[in-house]
């Protein structure tokens, strides 16, 4: 492999494989930039590369040295989608749409779970698995529903793995996923910030900051994160295709993942995957600050309770009772 | 003496209000979301999709807000029902299809089951009716369901009882009740799950 030093018009020494490169090539071409890139760096100069380069290479490279998305200004967020959008096409032959919705305004998110009406047929956990593009290999899914024996709230004492026909007599059914706590242990846990608390509520992960150390999914007292051991393996005719930067977006290998309210969905409006596909009404999402909306009164009429409500992390999940 | 006496008082209810104080100290950020009043109005969020489903408006509202529920005509196979049900015999080779044996009635417990014109006209066939004899609309028939079932009506008004369609924002549609339940046996099926949980890697 054939890697030979140049200079810019801007100035900025970088260096990088041509055509052909790996990624064994490109951390070698990587490696020998360092020392003339960390000069560049600290002027504030993105290196560029060779006009020759591969063009993979070429967008590889610039999502590298991208910012943390939190910092990143509109035109900044909609380059690395315009990026990682024709990545996809490069790399994986998809014509995906991703989108770096912001959030709407006065909109902050909750959920309800009605644990005397859910029958556990799980059809919200495989429309997740769907809309969200989890990997079927290791078979990763955000929601567990637990089968229950009457009189117990805590979801370790319920059985997750049953299989065989459902409502069972005499016994409740309670799921869990992420609960987006409004004060959220996962994100105080994370070393380099790359996972927060949104504006309308929505605990989110920027996969491309996050360096896989899984403090988060120790720090969060619900179960609710999911590590990536490798690239999600997806039927090509099950990918989602319309996804968001924060959401659904295929999770590259070693990163934190977790249910996002479907913010693909949410932010245009739509409901969750979960709450569309339940067949027995028992999820209920909505805006906190409207109090006319579906989660508001149930807030008002209804029996409710959170799950460890005294480690006050103030989940915006509660189960109900009618 | 007097004096010591509203002293002591004054004292006491200083006291007591410093304690009710402290104790309303621990608020939660529920609290402050349930202070808020003023109005959001879904249908100004932009990119909304509307719903491509039937639709009619309700004939009720939930706190002066109209909404819309999915329509049921649309879904009923062989309506209207007046194009049978006229005063003409039906031959025989066509009975067996034509008198609802596929519908197996399972509404109600045992004394009270319900029978046919508990909630279909027995003359009016396009309609339902309800216990005090008013003309019903298939595609309102959540007046019909609610005369019984009030307190699923009332949580149904609210949102806590069935869900919105595909939107949680814009133009509030929800299911109606026929949409969900089988009006001749409202209790879900039981069925295997749709997928399974391998154990979490912890």
């Amino acid at each position: 492999m054939k890697s030979d030093n140049s200079s810019d018009k801007n100035g900025c020494s970088c260096t990088i494989g041509t055509a052909g490169s790996d990624r064994r090539s490109f951390l070698k071409g990587l490696s020998i930039a360092a020392a003339a890139g960390s000069a560049a760096l600290a002027t504030g100069c993105v290196p560029s590369v060779e006009a020759a380069a591969p063009e993979k290479m070429k967008l590889r490279w610039q999502e590298f040295f991208k910012d943390n998305y939190r910092l990143m200004t509109q035109e900044e967020k909609e380059a690395t989608i315009a990026r990682l959008e024709r990545l996809a096409k490069l790399q994986d032959n998809l014509d995906i749409q991703m989108s770096s919705e912001p959030p709407i305004e006065r909109v902050l998110y909750g959920y309800a779970f009605n644990i005397s009406r859910c029958e556990g047929f799980m059809e919200c956990v495989s429309a997740c698995v769907r809309e969200n593009n989890l990997d079927r290999k290791t078979n990763t899914q955000y929601i567990r529903i637990f089968e229950m024996e009457p009189g117990k709230l805590d979801p370790s004492t319920g059985d997750g793995r049953y299989y065989h026909k459902v409502p069972v007599e005499n016994k409740f059914y309670m799921g869990t996923q992420c609960f987006h706590c409004e004060n959220a242990p996962c994100t105080k846990a994370c070393p380099i910030k790359a996972t927060w608390m949104e504006p309308d509520g929505i605990v989110v992960v920027d996969y491309d900051w996050c360096i896989g150390c899984r403090y988060c999914q120790a720090a969060c007292p619900y179960y609710g994160r999911r590590f990536n051991w490798g690239k999600p393996e997806i039927p090509k005719d099950e990918i989602t295709t319309r996804q968001h930067y924060l959401g659904n977006r295929i999770r590259p290998k070693g990163k934190m993942e977790k249910c996002t309210f479907c913010i693909q969905r949410t932010r245009v409006g739509r409901l969750p995957a979960c709450v569309e596909a339940c067949p027995t009404g028992s999820r209920v999402f909505g805006n906190l600050l409207d109090p006319e909306s579906e989660i508001r009164f149930v807030l008002k009429h209804k029996k409710v309770f959170r799950m460890k409500e005294e480690l006050g992390t103030e989940p915006k999940f509660w189960y109900f009772i009618d | 003496m007097q004096k010591i006496l509203l002293m002591y008082a004054c004292l006491f209810l200083g006291l007591a209000g410093v304690a009710s104080k402290s104790g309303a100290s621990e608020t939660s950020f529920l609290d402050e979301i349930k202070d808020i009043q003023e109005k959001f109005d879904s249908r100004t969020v932009e990119k909304v999709r509307p719903v491509t489903r039937e639709t009619v408006l309700a004939k009720d509202q939930y706190n002066g807000r109209p909404f819309r529920v999915l329509t049921r005509k649309n879904e009923i196979n062989r309506f209207k029902c007046s194009n049978c049900h006229t005063d003409k015999a039906v031959t025989v080779n066509q009975g067996v299809e034509l008198t609802h044996g596929s519908i197996s009635l399972n509404h109600g417990r045992e004394e009270q089951a319900l029978s046919c014109i508990d909630c279909h006209h027995p003359e009016e066939r396009d309609y339902l009716w309800d216990k005090k004899g008013e003309k019903i609309d298939f595609n309102h028939s959540y007046q019909l369901c609610g005369q019984c079932h009030f307190r699923q009506k009332r949580d149904w008004l609210g949102g806590a009882h069935g869900k919105r369609v595909a939107n949680w924002a814009g133009e509030r549609v929800i299911y109606n009740c026929a949409s969900c339940h089988d009006p001749h046996s409202p209790r879900f099926k039981k069925r295997y799950p749709a997928t399974y949980s391998p154990p979490l890697d912890r």
